[in-house]
This record gives C-alpha cells, structure tokens and sequence, in this order.
C-alpha cells in the first residue's frame, strides 16, 4: 500500500474522522458504482456505500496495513450487497418484460455486428437493458463479472475480494460472459 | 449454433482474458476463417462484455462524505489521550468510574452486531463465501 494511505489508516486508527474522509473521497465512487452494479438502484446502493464505509470505519483494527485498502472496502462493498440481494429476494422475475420500451437501438447496434461507438446517443436505454441482464446473473457470477468489467480489477484482486481462489474467480466470468452473451444475443434474436 | 468443440471456446476464453499465447491466438483465428458459428460466438462474447465497459459511473452527491462522517461513532479516542495526559488527576477520577463504561461498551457492542432484527452481521467482514463453484 502506498506510504501516504498507510499513514491515513493509522490515524483513522486512532480515530482521526478527518484522515478518514480523504479516504471517504478516494473510494467512494468506485465503492459506489460496485452497490449500484450489484442492486440496480441508485437509493439502495448509496445507503449500501454509506454503510460500507461506517463499517469499515468500526472495524479498521482488524484491518492489516499491509494490505490494499481498497481490496478491504471493495471486499465490505460486495458482501454488504450480496447480503441486501439476499434479504430482498425473491423480486426478480426471469420472465420479467424488458424494462421501458423494446430496446430497439441496442438491438439496431448489435446487429450491426460492429464494435459499439464512444459516444452513444441512446445510451441511457442501453444502460438500462444492460442493468436488466446483470440483475439476472446469479450473485456469484455477478460479483465477478462487476468486478472484473465495471471496476477493471484483476484476477488476483477479485479472488481476494471474493475470498476464492483465482481457478475459480475465472470460472465465474467465463460462466458470466455466457450467460451474457446468450441473453443480450436473445434480444436481438426478438427482432 | 457453435460447433461445439470445446477447445476452440476455451480458446475464445483465453484470448478474453488476455492469458492466450501467440500461437493459442493464431490457431483460433484460423478456426474462425471457416467456422461461421465460432466467428459469430467470439463476436458476441466480445460485444457483450464491450457493453459492460461502457456502462457509466455515476457518481455520489458531494454531501456524501460529511453524511458518512455524521454517523461515525464520536472522535474520542485520541483526544481522550491527549487530555488524560494534560489533566492527570481528573484522569484518575475517571478511571474509577471505568467499570461503569465497560458495562455501557458490552450493551453497545451487542446492538451493533446484532442488526435490526437482531440477525447477527459480524460475520460479514470474515466469513468467506461458502459457494466455491
Ligand atoms: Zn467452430
């Protein structure tokens, strides 16, 4: 961990709330958009990351300043998330209908068969489409494929996060990315 | 729809990695140049997680940190020691009331890791996920 962060964690140790909201700063974003991938609303996961960082806060004497904080908070971040998912199953329907209208530009692009531009004007709709197929993804995948294409960590990283060996994390985002690929290419088969 | 030869999407999961090596690459491609269904498979893994990369990150009001800061237990610790030092005799007064505030800690220290209903959220700091499949 990097000399400056170090020296953050051990004021927050001894209570310092000041050395802690630099570290509120730093991570809060990503910590964010880790709750927000994982739940698919925007209230729920900034309660989410809010808790994750007054838990993290409780319990900095059982973090090892030889570690990676962010590891730790992004560790928190997940559990905290696959822990609410849990509570509020079962809401998600697999035969639920697309969210909004049909998809149809997500559907116009990928049949394209072209990669996807920078800028997309109709990206809030495509969002929305991608969300619902992440929603989908049992937890395990979901995890993974977050972690791995949202927060561009690595394998190293996910399967400390995770707390499963790096074999494993692989299988999960190769099971993720299929199961993707079959359910996006669905919606474009609905053409 | 694939050709179903499992070495060739095996490949294909490689190459998406980033872990193939060169000659991995080659033989995949060379596959690709006649099979259609594995052309259009790899196509549809890369789009897929294209997707991913491209959705946005949103990012939090600006009264985030000082909401989370607001909810922190009181800043006490260090200013505590700082002030015993400073202020010895009212520090021995203090001590003596000590066993009054283990008392007070235990009862905290049960609130907070028994959550609202009384589940017990201790373990999720620790615990390692149980499904390793
Ligand atoms: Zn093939």
């Amino acid at each position: 961990m990097e000399y400056k962060e170090k020296r953050l964690i051990k004021k927050v140790k001894k209570g310092d709330h000041q050395a802690f909201a630099e570290l509120v700063d730093k991570y809060k974003n990503s910590v964010y958009s880790i709750c927000l991938r994982m739940v698919g609303n925007s209230q729920e996961a900034e309660d989410l990351s809010q808790e994750t960082f007054i838990r993290a806060y409780k319990h900095i004497d059982q973090f090892d300043t030889d570690r990676k904080f962010s590891t730790w908070i992004f560790r928190i971040a997940t559990n905290l998330s696959i822990d609410f998912l849990r509570r509020k199953k079962p809401s998600v329907s697999l035969d639920a209908e697309l969210p909004g209208t049909d998809g149809l530009e997500l559907k116009e692009i990928l049949a394209s068969g072209e990669a996807l531009p920078d800028e997309l004007v109709v990206w809030s709709e495509t969002e929305r489409i991608v969300q619902y197929e992440i929603d989908r993804l049992r937890e395990k995948y979901r995890s993974a494929i977050i972690l791995k294409y949202i927060q561009g960590l690595s394998l190293k990283e996910i399967s400390e996060i995770l707390g499963v060996p790096i074999g494993t994390v692989k299988t999960r985002i190769h099971r993720g990315r299929e199961i993707l690929r079959k359910n996006i290419t669905a919606i474009r088969g609905e053409e | 729809m694939t050709c179903l030869n499992k070495r060739f999407v095996s490949l294909m999961n490689k190459v998406l990695d980033g872990e193939a090596r060169r000659e991995e690459k080659m033989e995949l491609d060379r596959h690709m140049e006649t099979c259609e269904s594995c052309r259009n498979h790899f196509r549809e893994l890369k789009q897929s997680t294209e997707l991913l990369n491209h959705l946005s990150h949103p990012q939090l009001p600006f009264s985030f940190t000082k909401n989370v800061l607001d909810k922190l237990p009181a800043e006490n610790r260090h200013a505590l020691r700082e002030w015993m030092s400073r202020h010895p005799v009212w520090a021995t007064a203090a001590i003596c009331a000590l066993p009054m505030s283990f008392v007070m800690i235990a009862a905290k220290r049960q609130t907070f890791f028994q959550g609202k209903n009384g589940e017990d959220h201790g373990y999720l700091l620790l615990r390692v996920p149980e499904d390793r499949s």
